[in-house]
């Protein structure tokens, strides 16, 4: 490893909380220093893709925004949401596609629950008045509402949900190739309790 | 990286730099560039950027640049996390030459060939120091 920056995993594998609140921490630190692998707390494949997620907490995605012009009041309905942090990753051959529409989370007593639309956030931002450069980081910090992942892609960003499902919950992602339409299933998942 | 269609013109891309002078991609022509569509909250982002310098240094700066565009940060921001670097940092504040460029998502990579074409493209985190990367890279110097 590069210099004396030094990563401790154990916190990252204790907790999500402090897991993402190191990761945002590191944004003082300079392009040299090596940057830590993401540690996944869940993982699951079809095929040659592979979802992978993160619970994210309130304050995390309190300071995560602040520190990029969201004020706390602006913010507050999006961090108390109940969200992850999702990775994903084609390493088959072809190309696939998602729509974060066809998307369902399913609580423990068997109710779907949609993903909110980053361009409904977007809709309150505009509405709350948010600053520009604010919204654009929000834009790209959330995973897209479609995305299209060529062979060796691997596509980063949060997501929320309508509403929070009772837990343990499962998270159904749908994506499409030329054999049709397939669904990778996360399970287990827990929005956190803050 | 996938190969994109033949002869697909790369679109405009006209920026700031971090000392507020204008850089255009098309003064490039006759080189190869990579270009680089990034933010420093992004993990993959921060985790590739230093591959950046490493395959610019792997090739001369008459035949080959890389730019990389920050995406709607403030430049101090940037600096403290990108220092000095050894290519072109450009300014994306509003986000609209991303749009143009049908990014989806951060980290987004093009090739450009020396024409001026779209090569290459990725979604995602590499290493650009990767020896398929590379090896791609100067073929398209060949031609």
């Amino acid at each position: 490893m590069q210099g004396s920056f030094r990563i401790d995993w154990g916190i990252i594998m204790r907790g999500p909380l402090l897991g993402f609140l190191l990761v945002i921490s590191l944004a003082d630190l300079p392009a040299h220093a090596e940057e830590p692998e993401i540690v996944w707390r869940h993982h699951a494949s079809h095929r040659n893709v592979t979802i992978t997620a993160n619970p994210l907490s309130n304050a995390s995605r309190t300071s995560f925004y602040r520190g990029r012009g969201f004020t706390a009041e602006s913010i507050h309905s999006y961090a108390r949401s109940c969200g992850f942090s999702i990775g994903m990753r084609n390493a088959g051959s072809g190309p696939i596609t998602t729509r974060l529409a066809d998307w369902r989370a399913v609580g423990a007593d068997g109710r779907e629950v949609s993903i909110r639309q980053p361009a409904a956030w977007d809709a309150d931002w505009e509405r709350l008045g948010v600053a520009q450069a604010a919204r654009i980081a929000f834009r790209w910090a959330q995973f897209q509402s479609e995305n299209a992942f060529e062979p060796g892609d691997w596509i980063m960003g949060m997501v929320t949900l309508q509403e929070a499902p009772a837990t343990p919950l499962r998270l159904v992602a749908r994506y499409h190739d030329s054999k049709g339409n397939h669904e990778i299933v996360l399970d287990r998942l827990a929005c956190t309790p803050d | 990286m996938t190969a994109m269609p033949a002869n697909r013109q790369a679109p405009t891309l006209r920026l700031n730099d971090e000392d507020g002078k204008v850089v255009d991609l098309a003064q490039y022509r006759g080189k190869v560039v990579l270009v680089n569509f990034w933010a420093s909250w992004c993990p993959p982002c921060r985790k590739e950027f230093p591959s950046l310098g490493r395959v610019r240094k792997l090739f001369k700066p008459s035949e080959f640049e890389v730019l990389a565009v920050n995406v709607g940060e403030e430049p101090d921001f940037v600096f403290s996390f990108a220092g000095v670097t050894a290519f072109p940092l450009l300014f994306d504040r509003d986000s609209n030459a991303m749009t143009a460029w049908g990014v989806q998502g951060l980290p987004t990579t093009f090739v450009i060939d020396r024409k001026g074409h779209v090569a290459y493209r990725a979604n995602g985190g590499r290493e650009f120091d990767d020896p398929d990367i590379v090896s791609a890279i100067r073929q398209l110097l060949k031609s």
